[in-house]
């Protein structure tokens, strides 16, 4: 465990281009603080992702960055042994490439983990949708963030985290998380940006917006994720929306079923006629 | 402090004694230098799960912010209490108050009735303050479980106590089914089918050192593909009728993890005994045609969730169905002989608990001798999947 004084002196205080909200804010100081890792959640398009970058961002450290597959054992995010290569070395020789094939550590490359450990600065580690993999990999990832130590198999050593990453994962809740895993994580629920945030958040991309258009877009927007549709708009959604009608030049976000560019906001077909009030049974 | 850990205990939430000493190593470190730190330091290390954030700022406002207003302790004492029973027992008499209209009734709602009856009595109960009463026992205390409806003791008076705090964002989140589903989520997760799949990707080292020294050196890569769990799950669930009624509590905690707990899982509806056609939806208006169920492939593993109580002649009799327009000539057993054909690796889940099966019904045997059944405990389902285990690894093996 690191000590907790050494840590605190890090703070989080948010970047120029990323909206945060000051519970958001101490949350992640705290966790910095204790070294634990913060696991993530809530709908999408609410900024998960974007808050490792940001910290990374705001604290001057480095990112280390997986994208979680279902494929994914947990295994190849410390490390991967290319046994292929060497075998290929033995055989051919590894040429001028400066690989000497009775030293295993030529082929061991090391995944977001193993980096994340071996380099000689804080970084900060991203595991992002934790919950695409299986139950197993999330088991097997518990111990190496716990430690902050995995075991190279095949050789049998172990690799110490010379600093302990401030490690942030992300998880959009498709499938549970097993308790012992959540045991060790601090697990915060990011709820969807209120009108006041929102209003915050989209000055962020577009400040010079004049009041009256964001208000009233503002109001459809979230009328619109109200409405019970199939995907409803998020964040993102609103922003390219916004971003679509003023480069269209449009005046105002418009009325009633008359949403302009609403297929910025609502992309799931069914959702579409939804809005526009045509059921599918009628078309022939 | 201890008195607030303590009362997060009370309130359902899971603390280890882990999570109390990062609290005071939190603490001693500085780390919540204020109240509002307290309450994000405190939910952190506590609260790991979005469905208990309401039930944690309970705690923490009544811990912290000294605040009257009333704990769910008073509220049970409130629900429990005399007048509140006299009053129901008043109301559902003078049948103001149908019996089964209670049912439909949350505990809210009950209580503003109450409220309002107490208000426009008129000092009949001596003002609105000297009713809260302790003691006593509810008439509907633990009926009000059965049919989901009025929950007089026990989980859902949280329920009620969430109408004193402000702001409840978490609301929504709210747990369906706490009952001990997270034994069961281990149980079900032990459920394995092992395949190769994907491309073939591996290097089966073994395979090629071997070929290699075969090849007097020259180098022979062997790949193959590798083993993952990949569990195909079908569930067919009995949801018609009576006879299953009081166990939908039980199958529907059973049925949600189920579905939590595995990726590839379909659900299958039918009433009492199967005859052909399965319903994909619960209300069996979607139909599944007998051929198409049972193409699903042999690897695929059946659940069956159902009390297997039925009138003898619904199992054995020839147009035996329950629904009397039938023209299916087949009896159900056979139609269960060929389910049970069709997957090899299939179990019956009854939620009749195991010693009434000889004396429950008939048909309980009869199917028994179909498929291994197992009672919805959590001991049946560990052996279910135990049994699946090692029935599909034959099969697995077998393709």
């Amino acid at each position: 465990m690191p000590s907790v004084q050494h840590c605190v002196s890090m703070r989080f205080e948010g970047t120029d281009r990323y909206y945060l909200n000051p519970e958001l804010r101490e949350i992640v100081n705290i966790a910095i603080a204790m070294g634990k890792p913060l696991l993530l959640t809530g709908e999408a398009g609410t900024g998960k992702t974007q808050l490792a970058f940001e910290i990374a961002r705001a604290l001057n450290l480095r990112m280390e960055e997986a994208r979680c597959k279902s494929t994914f054992k947990g295994e190849e995010l410390c490390y991967v042994y290319d046994t292929v290569l060497r075998l290929n070395d033995s055989r051919f020789g590894s040429g001028d490439t400066g690989r000497d094939v009775n030293n295993i550590w030529d082929y061991i490359r090391f995944g977001p983990i193993g980096r994340a450990f071996t380099c000689d600065d804080r970084r900060v580690l991203l595991l992002d949708e934790i919950d695409k993999t299986d139950s197993d990999t999330q088991d097997n990832l518990l111990d190496v963030l716990e430690d902050g130590a995995f075991i190279i198999r095949e050789i049998n050593h172990k690799i110490r985290a010379k600093q302990r990453p401030i490690i942030i994962i992300t998880s959009n809740a498709k499938r549970e998380l097993s308790d012992p895993f959540l045991r060790r994580c601090f697990c915060h629920y990011i709820p969807f940006p209120g009108p006041e945030e929102m209003v915050k958040i989209v000055r962020l991309h577009y400040p010079d917006i004049p009041d009256a258009f964001l208000r009233a877009s503002l109001e459809t927007f979230y009328r619109l994720r109200e409405e019970g549709f199939e995907k409803p708009p998020a964040t993102a959604e609103l922003l390219d929306w916004i971003g679509a009608m003023r480069a269209g030049g449009v005046r105002g976000p418009g009325a009633g079923k008359d949403v302009a560019h609403i297929g910025t906001l609502l992309k799931r077909t069914q959702d579409i006629l939804k809005f526009k009030g045509i059921r599918k049974s009628f078309r022939f | 402090m201890i008195g607030f850990i303590y009362g997060l205990i009370r309130a359902g939430i899971p603390v280890s004694v882990h999570y109390i000493l990062e609290f005071y190593r939190g603490l001693r470190a500085g780390i919540a230098p204020d109240l509002d730190r307290l309450f994000l330091f405190a939910r952190l290390v506590f609260v790991k799960r979005v469905e208990h954030y309401d039930a944690f700022e309970q705690v923490f406002r009544e811990t912290f912010l000294g605040d009257p207003a009333v704990g769910a302790e008073d509220w049970e004492a409130l629900l429990s209490g005399k007048p509140f029973e006299e009053w129901l027992r008043r109301e559902v008499e003078s049948g103001r108050l149908p019996p089964e209209a209670l049912r439909d009734f949350d505990n809210l709602e009950l209580l503003e009735r109450f409220w309002r009856t107490v208000m426009a009595q008129d000092g009949e109960h001596h003002g609105g303050d000297t009713w809260v009463g302790t003691g006593g026992r509810s008439p509907f205390g633990h009926s009000g479980r059965h049919g989901g409806g009025i929950r007089v003791y026990g989980e859902s008076v949280h329920g009620t106590a969430q109408k004193v705090i402000g702001a409840r964002r978490y609301i929504q989140y709210s747990d369906e089914t706490p009952l001990k589903s997270e034994n069961l989520r281990q149980v079900l997760s032990t459920l394995k089918s092992l395949r190769p799949v994907g491309p073939e990707n591996e290097l089966d080292v073994d395979a090629t050192i071997s070929r290699t020294a075969k090849n007097g050196g020259e180098i022979e890569l062997v790949f193959q593909r590798e083993l993952r769990n990949r569990v195909e799950l079908i569930v067919l669930v009995d949801n018609g009728g009576y006879s299953m009624l009081p166990y939908v509590d039980l199958v529907k905690t059973v049925f949600n993890k189920i579905r939590d707990c595995f990726r590839d899982v379909r659900f299958y509806y039918f009433h009492n005994c199967v005859y052909g056609t399965v319903y994909a939806d619960p209300q069996r208006r979607q139909p599944v045609s007998w051929e198409k169920l049972l193409a699903s492939g042999r690897k695929t593993r059946l659940i069956i969730i159902g009390d297997a109580n039925m009138a003898p002649a619904e199992l054995m009799a020839s147009y035996g169905s329950i629904d009397p327009a039938t023209a299916i000539r087949k009896p159900g057993f056979v139609w269960l002989c060929e389910l049970r054909d069709a997957f090899p690796v299939s179990v019956w889940l009854n939620p009749i608990p195991r010693d009434h099966w000889p004396w429950n019904s008939p048909t309980i045997g009869r199917i028994g001798e179909i498929f291994h059944m197992e009672d919805l405990t959590l001991g049946g389902i560990k052996n279910a999947t135990a049994y699946l285990n090692i029935q599909g690894q034959g099969v697995d093996q077998a393709a």
